[in-house]
């Protein structure tokens, strides 16, 4: 009898270990590490610069509650519209944040965007060069052409139809069948 | 003759009247002079900016309580105070933000905790519209008549680690000592002042 209760209760943790084997290697696949590149003031200046595609850019960073508010909304855009525009975040976030609160943040937001970590002696000249009405407040997103003029830039929460109408206006517009 | 002389000199003082102080999209400008104006502080006592100032002039710094970035700055700028004090420069804090981002217990406690300065509550961010601040920490320096002298940032590293320039105190030094301020405009990455209305706490 107490053999017979052992052995049900060594099937029980095995089940149980094996649930949460499963469990936790789903979340695993579900949340791969986000990779955060530190850049420069030369590097940023390079990300800018105009492309093929139009080109989104949201400033952001952890410790900015409005931007983490509206950080699913970006990851939603960026599903959206993959391959049709260039889309990448730069964080402002303290540097010793690059391996740790940045990934950590991404992952669980399941953010596939490029994300950068700018870390500059001259922030004045990298805010004038994204755009001459900004400030530095955050989250700031802005729109670019693909010739590089900028089409859309806002300081504070961007809502959702906002910028994909704003996106949309620069895309071809989709055969009528 | 007489009647347009009039009619101009009244059009002139109407454009100036509602003109009121130098505004740009990116702020009051250097160079313009700040009319006097009462506000309430943590401690519920009103006061005024000229109650405030020291014999050469404050700095009106926009603060927040809850800011990482304004966390990074207390011991920077309580140290800059106290010396700047000792030469006639005194500091005044703001906090603009609404109260559903920051309860006034929550931001006199901070104020009390990490500042020895005056903290003024700016009701409905008026003062913030008026200077086109829009970010913490952000700071105004007015000399002694009251002129803004410069605005922008303390420093240009938010961590404290690699400061290569140091902006505030590079202004108080030229002013103090009668010269040209190079820099009067610098920004920097911060905390957005969180408006009243505006979205995000």
């Amino acid at each position: 009898m107490r053999q017979s209760v052992n052995i049900r209760t060594g099937n029980v943790l095995l089940g149980a270990f094996l649930v949460l084997f499963l469990f936790a290697a789903g979340a695993v696949a579900q949340s791969p590490a986000a990779k955060v590149t530190k850049i420069d003031d030369k590097a940023f200046a390079e990300l800018i610069k105009p492309g093929e595609k139009p080109l989104l850019i949201n400033f952001w960073a952890t410790w900015c509650v409005p931007c983490v508010e509206e950080f699913p909304d970006l990851v939603k855009i960026d599903k959206e519209y993959k391959g049709k525009i260039d889309f990448i975040t730069v964080t402002l976030d303290f540097e010793e944040e690059l391996d740790a609160a940045v990934p950590k943040f991404l992952a669980e937001m399941k953010a596939e965007m490029p994300t950068f970590l700018l870390v500059t002696p001259d922030e004045t000249a990298a805010i004038k060069s994204v755009s001459k009405d900004w400030q530095g407040g955050l989250p700031f997103t802005v729109l670019y052409r693909p010739n590089g003029e900028m089409v859309y830039s806002h300081q504070g929460v961007v809502k959702h139809a906002v910028l994909t109408g704003e996106i949309d206006k620069l895309l071809p517009a989709a055969p009528e069948n | 003759m007489r009647r347009k002389s009039i009619l101009f000199v009244a059009l002139f003082l109407f454009i100036a009247l509602i003109s009121g102080p130098t505004v740009s999209a990116d702020g009051i400008e250097v160079g313009t002079k700040l009319e006097n104006f009462k506000m309430t502080a943590t401690d519920g006592k009103e006061y005024s900016f000229d109650d405030l100032k020291g014999k050469n002039g404050a700095v009106i710094v926009f603060l927040s309580a809850q800011c990482p970035v304004v966390k990074a700055y207390i011991e920077r700028i309580d140290t800059i105070a106290a010396e700047y004090k000792e030469k006639g420069i005194n500091f005044i804090g703001i906090n603009s933000n609404n109260r559903n981002a920051e309860s006034l217990e929550w931001v006199t406690n901070d104020a009390a905790e990490n500042f020895k300065f005056t903290m003024l509550i700016d009701t409905d961010n008026k003062l913030a519209d008026q200077f086109g601040a829009t970010v913490t920490p952000e700071v105004f320096y007015f000399d002694a008549n009251n002129v803004l002298k410069y605005h922008g940032a303390i420093d240009n590293d938010r961590s404290g680690k690699n400061i290569q320039e140091q902006f505030l105190r590079t202004a108080f030094d030229a002013a103090l000592s009668g010269k040209d301020i190079e820099k009067t405009r610098t920004n920097a990455f911060g905390c957005t002042i969180k408006r009243v209305g505006m979205a995000g706490k």
